[in-house]
């Protein structure tokens, strides 16, 4: 049971959203390179990339707030403005200023005024667990509570996808977790839910789908797992007694190994990264030597992503 | 309740959820009836303040709204409430332009029953003062407060917040200058009141009214200047460049004293300003006639100036933002 029930309606044949070959640039900086996806109604796709990819942009030209160099945006089959002014469209800025001198209410009131088909009042302040900071001035909040303030601003009506642009900078972990557990419910009423995030273990516990941005271009995009299984590396680690006898032969046959994209020795503890796990042990017992305490894990979404942006600097060095 | 989906675990490709949920139907969003809901309040709020919701929910229609022509100028209307109950809140602003005109008045229109007329305009002293005061309380009511204020909400993301609703673009620009106007009012007839009922101007009652909506009409076209400075300037500067034209445009249009004091050069200029033309207006009224066409003409030029001026601006600025 979800807290708003509303008659979410999209048409069948429509996308959520759609970008093709969208680019955007500041005087030199292309902010956006030739961007193209398709979100389908009712997905929470997280879009991931460090500070500078392009992601406010990219949310940017899909609230119609910029307008593409070239390509064409599309929401729900129309162009970003027609989605908003028809209300399928909520959305939580990275800087959204508000309105001063009102109370928290009124400016709650006024969003659900402006909304095609609003929610009632009370329910909003209730989801957006504001309801005890209702009366007070808008200018007197804090930074989470503020952040608070424009959920509910984003929320005060029965929108289709709700964009969201690091919606939780600035929390601390139990109300990140509370506002992502919120978040769900939208994405549960069949909604579709895209957020803007370098929190990657976000990306990796809300999202159905990643996209991975990086210098404006989409660098992968696919479910958390698959996206760490493109970077395809895991974390090898083990022992060498050869290593603690000296053996300068054992620490020179390491260097050779296959497939190794970080090496890590300290006493004799071995700790790498490699693409191929199976073909890097498979070397390393080939070498003559012996590895106790061997461990062989998947990186975490975070190292997977260093990684696929490691590969995309060097390739482009 | 949908309770917390499984943390995803490493290696775990099947990420599931219900998605098809959703109506089939392709419902035209002009006549689609609105649920709103009531919850049975089982709300457990953590400390952070967000809410988990474990209540139960049942949706109930409410009135239909849609969100055509009609609904946008409603919508509009929210916006505009707001802003002048806001304005209204605050005491600097209703200070400066309500009180502190018609203390200006009373301070400058001398006793009553004193005679003394203003040279070349054929009205008493407090006659002739209460339509620069009331003139002047108009100006600062939608100058000041209008100009700096969308500069900053510029600055702010405020503008763009409100460009994620579906509040028309000009909607914003609109319901500013709206609320100005009407925060305007109580300048004017404060002063007007000042001086009918404690300076002793008499004038007939058709006076008074074409009076008060002269001057209130002719503030629209400072509004309009007043929206463009705030389109023009940043935050810190919308203050400072309001405060030039407003003393600039008041001192030498003759708001403040007669500008027969002036060097020759000076009244020349000061009588193509438009608060020149805007004290013009409420003078001939107490007069007894109509307007000037002359001032007519130059204060809905300036407007036509000023508004054109504002619209520019704002597109610049909603390409850019
Ligand atoms: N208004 C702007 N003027 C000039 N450069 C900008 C502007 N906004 C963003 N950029 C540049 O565009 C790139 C992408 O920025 P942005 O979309 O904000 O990235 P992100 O949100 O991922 O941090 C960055 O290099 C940033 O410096
Ligand atoms: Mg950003």
């Amino acid at each position: 049971m979800v807290h708003m029930t509303t008659t979410v309606t999209t048409p069948a044949d429509a996308d959520a959203v759609r970008f093709d070959a969208v680019t955007k640039s500041y005087g030199d900086v292309r902010a956006v390179d030739g961007l193209s996806l398709t979100l389908r109604p009712g997905e929470t796709v997280a879009l991931l990339g460090p500070n500078g990819a392009g992601k406010s942009t990219t949310l940017d030209l899909l609230l119609g707030l910029k307008r593409p160099d070239s390509g064409t945006v599309g929401v729900f089959g129309t162009g970003p403005r027609e989605a908003i002014a028809a209300g399928r469209v909520g959305a939580m800025l990275q800087s959204g200023g508000l309105m001063d001198e009102v109370s928290v209410r009124e400016l709650v009131r006024l969003a659900c005024a402006l909304h095609p088909r609003p929610y009632r009042v009370h329910d909003v302040l209730a989801h957006a667990g504001i309801t005890q900071l209702a009366d007070r001035r808008v200018d007197k909040l804090s930074g989470g509570q503020e952040q608070r303030v424009r959920f509910a601003l984003a929320t005060a009506g029965a929108n289709d996808i709700i964009v969201l642009d690091e919606p939780t900078t600035g929390m601390d972990v139990s109300a990140r977790q509370a506002f992502w557990a919120t978040m769900r419910e939208q994405a549960d009423q069949g909604r579709a839910v895209l957020f803007a995030t370098h929190y990657l273990e976000e990306a990796d516990a809300i999202a159905d789908r990643v996209l991975v941005l990086h210098r404006g271009r989409l660098l992968a995009d696919g479910t958390a797992a698959e996206i760490k299984a493109r970077a395809g590396a895991r974390k090898v680690s083990f022992d060498l007694d050869e290593l603690r006898a000296g053996d300068g032969g054992a620490a020179a046959g390491l260097r050779r190994l296959p497939f190794v994209t970080a090496l890590d020795v300290s006493g004799h503890t071995v700790r790498l990264q490699s693409a191929d796990a199976d073909a890097t042990v498979h070397a390393l017992y080939g070498l003559g030597l012996y590895p106790r305490n061997l461990e062989v894990a998947d990186l975490g979404l975070e190292q997977a992503f260093v990684a696929i942006t490691a590969a995309e600097e060097a390739k482009a060095a | 309740m949908t309770g917390p989906r499984p943390a995803p675990t490493a290696g775990t490709t099947t990420t599931t959820r219900a998605t098809g949920t959703t109506p089939a139907p392709a419902t035209t969003y002009a006549t689609t009836t609105t649920y709103a809901t009531t919850t049975t309040h089982a709300t457990t709020t953590t400390d952070t303040g967000m809410t988990t919701n474990t209540g139960t929910t049942t949706a109930r229609p409410t009135s239909a709204r849609n969100p055509g022509t009609a609904a946008a100028g409603l919508s509009s209307l929210a916006l505009v409430k707001l802003e002048i109950r806001r304005t209204l809140r605050n005491r600097k602003f209703l200070f400066f332009s309500v009180l502190f005109p018609a203390l200006l008045f009373l301070i400058t229109a001398g006793g009553e029953n004193d005679g003394a007329t203003v040279p070349d305009s054929g009205l008493s002293v407090p006659a002739y003062l209460m339509v620069s005061m009331a003139s002047f309380g108009a100006l600062t009511a939608v100058l000041m407060g209008n100009s700096e204020r969308i500069a900053r909400e510029r600055e702010s993301g405020w503008v763009r917040q409100l460009r994620l609703t579906s509040l028309p673009g000009r909607g914003y620009v609109l319901a500013k200058t709206a609320s100005a106007a009407v925060i305007s009012l109580p300048s004017i007839l404060v002063v007007l009141a000042a001086g009918g009922l404690l300076k002793g101007v008499r004038l007939d009652a058709w006076q008074w009214l074409a009076l008060t909506g002269a001057i209130w009409a002719g503030s629209l076209c400072f509004a309009a200047l007043g929206v463009a400075v705030g389109y023009l300037a940043n935050g810190d500067t919308a203050r400072p460049l309001a405060m030039i034209l407003y003393f600039t445009l008041s001192v030498l249009g003759g708001l403040w004293m007669p500008a027969t004091t002036f060097p020759h050069w000076l009244q020349t200029l000061g009588a193509w300003l438009p608060t020149h033309a805007y004290a013009g207006l409420g003078r001939a009224i107490e007069l007894g006639g109509a307007p000037h066409a002359k001032d007519v003409v130059l204060l809905v030029a300036y407007f036509a100036l000023f508004a054109a001026g504002a619209a520019w601006l704002y597109r610049k600025d909603t390409l850019k933002a």
